[in-house]
């Protein structure tokens, strides 16, 4: 019943996922672009970000067509609306990896410690596992499995306070400074690209129990981990 | 707390009056029906019998019978089916399908079918000796009085048949021709035959009507005494015209055969009702 | 290592049925029509493309049942209705001098609102087509062919031989139009043909649609105009333009693609209607 329909709704949310395998490259693109300080690499995710756009537009016009058309109700139009959403998330991540290579581009080249090449391997791939996480749970309407963002979540936070900490104990040299400096902007955007997972997370809760909650709070925090 | 009062708010005098009044005209008619019945049976049952049927008239009261006239009426009834059928029937496709109402000629037609069905019947009568019997040179034969009948009763025919084709939805027949039928096939194919019980039933009753009618059989020249059978082009009699000579007898026992005869077309006219009731049961569309 | 590798493609053979636009069927060229002299629709012009849904939409006396009668004829089975203009189909002109409007029926299908079967059998309904055009000869797989066509084959094959009206109302509605591909036309004409049924049947036709446009031209008169936006490539609207006598008279005022019509129609009385802010 409704043949029509349930292929376009399949279409667009196979256009979605199709999205966040882009959004994914561009961040791998990113994290090795800044970890083999690699320029090219930077102009290429830049690049590539255009394609993620059309992506983004295409989608937002499908959910566009298919609410006027097909006027989606219950489960449905819950569906419709998590892909708008699930959408801008995307985007919003692919907008970041565009702002970690153009940092890549803009930082002075000074060859980091060891350390600080750990540190954004481990965050990269904590974003990029949050990302898999967020859009498996959301095709797999697998509430569980997206609540655990949540922990996975924390750990980038903790690697960004770290990041943070590191950076501020450097000595005096201008252009370490000038490079710490954009390097905690490049620590901020994978920490906010794991929020923006945990929000795609949020919107697999949503799709499933119909019900509007975050998983946590940043007003209310929960108590500081010990 | 809303407190309801669905009690009946006083009697509804008005009401049983009104009923009072219906059940008092239903008895009326019924029971004056019901006490001509039951004298007319009272009176002849005893005759009906063997010699009813296999006799001819006679004086003698005790063997006299009515073959001739009831062979005549059902021979008149069997003609009259067979000319009314096609004409009536033919007029009425004519009328409802295929007749464009606004020329003068076809609402001229309609409007005259209607008064000829309240003609009295001896118009008919003295119509057919004019033009049937004399005009055509027939004589005074069966096949007059059958073909009397028929325009005696063709207006009824044409009036039921059209019934039975306007009650055949005209999605039927947008249907058909949305089909890329011609009108012939839409109307041979699916109107025609959704209306025959209709037709059917209307034919049926249309000819009880006739076989009932005495004034222009006598118009025609039935004669009253008739002691052969009837032959198409040939003399004849008929029931309500034996009742009417047995009753007009001066001996006892001729009334009693009167009331005898008069059982008798009452068994052939309520066979064919019941059979005309029945095909019209049978057949009711659901549409 | 490179970002844009090979060029990325939709996962698998889920191929997004777009519907482009074909050749045209119909060419309405500013066709009226009118009842006792009195102009029910006024001077309209469109095409009609082949292999799509079209849907007319409008307020009740917009004149979108007197306008779809204008492709198959069937305003001449009314006394006193005249057709002006032209209406070309693949070119030629269907109210030609020498045009036979039988001959229009045949290729032209119609459905109309009500469920409208024959008082006869299953079989007999659809074979009906067949017979009236000639056709004696394969008669049964004929009637099998449009049954599967409607999508009814499977629930009627075991009683053929029974009467349609036993059918439910979505089934006779199906074997109507079972009973107007039987004469293999070439477009189908739907006067509101789910209006009379239940959201189920409704869903099942409107499913129907959807695959009956693979192979005919449909054009579908709704005043449900949500269906409109669920079925329809096309949609042209229509309105009432009502004189300072007080004569009404429908009139187009937007026909273009569906999801233009339903997210962004050029003009107000369009943009009022789907909004359902009319009147």
């Amino acid at each position: 019943m409704r043949v029509g329909f349930q292929e376009e709704l399949d279409y667009l949310e196979a256009s979605l996922h199709e999205e966040g395998t882009l959004v994914l490259r561009s961040l791998r693109g990113a994290l090795n672009a800044l970890v083999q300080q690699d320029e090219e690499l930077a102009d290429e995710v830049i690049a590539f970000d255009d394609e993620i756009d059309a992506r983004y537009l295409a989608v937002e016009e499908g959910v566009q067509e298919l609410l006027a058309r097909q006027t989606p109700v219950a489960g449905d139009l819950r569906l419709v609306l998590s892909m708008l959403h699930v959408n801008l998330h995307l985007e919003r991540i692919g907008d970041y990896c565009v702002t970690i290579a153009k940092l890549v581009k803009l930082a002075p080249p000074v060859a980091p410690d060891r350390m600080f090449v750990d540190a954004f391997q481990e965050m990269g791939t904590r974003a990029e596992e949050m990302i898999r996480v967020a859009l498996d749970s959301f095709a797999a309407r697998n509430l569980e499995q997206a609540e655990t963002l949540v922990d996975l979540d924390e750990l980038i936070d903790r690697a960004n306070r770290r990041f943070v900490q590191q950076v501020l104990s450097f000595g005096r040299d201008p252009k370490l400074h000038e490079w710490g400096l954009r390097m905690i902007v490049v620590s901020r955007c994978f920490e906010r690209i794991g929020d923006h997972a945990v929000d795609i997370g949020e919107r697999t809760a949503y799709l499933v129990s119909g019900e509007f909650r975050e998983f946590t709070d940043a007003s209310h925090p929960d108590e500081p981990e010990g | 707390m809303t407190t309801v009062n669905l009690k009946r708010r006083g009697r509804d005098v008005k009401g049983a009056a009104f009923k009072g009044v219906l059940l008092l005209s239903l008895i009326v008619g019924f029971a004056t029906l019901v006490t001509l019945l039951v004298d007319v049976f009272r009176k002849g049952w005893q005759y009906v019998d063997e010699t009813l049927f296999t006799n001819p008239p006679s004086i003698d009261p005790a063997i006299a019978g009515a073959r001739p006239a009831i062979l005549a009426t059902i021979y008149l009834g069997l003609m009259v089916i067979l000319f009314t059928v096609p004409i009536g029937v033919g007029t009425a496709i004519y009328l409802e399908e295929y007749a464009d109402r606004r020329r003068w000629y076809n609402r001229l037609l309609e409007l005259n079918i209607q008064n000829l069905a309240a003609v009295p019947s001896i118009v008919y009568g003295i119509l057919g000796l004019a033009f049937i019997v004399r005009g055509l040179g027939l004589g005074q034969v069966l096949l007059a009085g059958a073909l009397i009948l028929t325009l005696l009763v063709l207006p009824n025919m044409i009036i039921a048949s059209r019934e039975a084709l306007r009650a055949v939805p005209d999605t039927i027949r947008q249907g058909g021709y949305a089909l890329g039928a011609t009108q012939w096939q839409v109307t041979a194919r699916q109107v025609l035959p959704a209306a025959l019980p209709g037709i059917a039933t209307g034919s049926i009753l249309s000819v009880s009507r006739g076989i009932g009618e005495t004034a222009p059989l006598i118009m025609v020249g039935a004669v009253t005494y008739v002691a052969f059978d009837p032959t198409i082009l040939g003399p004849f009699t008929a029931l309500p015209i034996q009742i009417y000579q047995w009753v007009r007898l001066p001996q006892e026992e001729f009334r009693a055969l009167a009331a005898a005869a008069i059982i008798v077309l009452l068994g052939i006219l309520l066979s064919l009702n019941a059979v005309a009731i029945w095909l019209r049961n049978r057949y009711q569309r659901r549409w | 290592m490179s970002v844009t590798d090979a060029p990325v493609k939709i996962a698998g053979d889920l191929q997004r049925e777009s519907t482009p636009r074909g050749a045209a069927v119909f060419d309405v060229q500013n066709v009226g029509v009118s009842y006792d002299g009195n102009l029910a629709v006024h001077e309209v012009t469109l095409p009609i493309y082949e292999k799509q849904v079209t849907a007319i939409i409008g307020p009740s006396g917009c004149g979108k049942s007197t306008f779809i009668r204008v492709f198959n004829r069937m305003n001449d089975l009314i006394p006193n209705a005249k057709v002006h203009g032209k209406v070309l189909y693949h070119g030629a002109d269907l109210y030609g001098k020498d045009v036979d409007p039988v001959e229009v029926r045949k290729q032209i299908g119609m459905v109309f609102q009500k469920p409208n079967p024959f008082p006869k059998s299953i079989y007999d309904n659809v074979a009906f087509g067949p017979r009236v055009l000639g056709w004696r000869k394969e008669l049964d797989e004929r009637v099998e062919r449009a049954l599967r066509r409607a999508a009814l084959w499977d629930e009627v094959k075991d009683r053929l031989k029974k009467n349609a009206l036993g059918l439910s109302g979505g089934q006779q509605q199906r074997l109507c139009i079972a009973r107007a591909l039987a004469t293999e036309p070439d477009v189908i004409l739907m006067d509101e043909p789910a209006s009379a049924l239940d959201p189920i049947a409704t869903t099942r036709i409107e499913d129907l649609m959807h695959e009956l446009k693979r192979d005919y031209t449909i054009l579908i008169v709704t005043h449900n105009m949500q269906q409109a936006a669920r079925v329809a490539d096309m949609t042209a609207f229509f309105s009432v333009d009502i004189a300072p006598e007080g004569d009404r008279t429908g009139i187009l005022v937007e026909y273009d693609e569906t999801s233009k019509i339903f997210t962004q129609p050029s003009d107000q009385r369009t943009e009022d209607y789907v909004t359902g802010r009319f009147g």
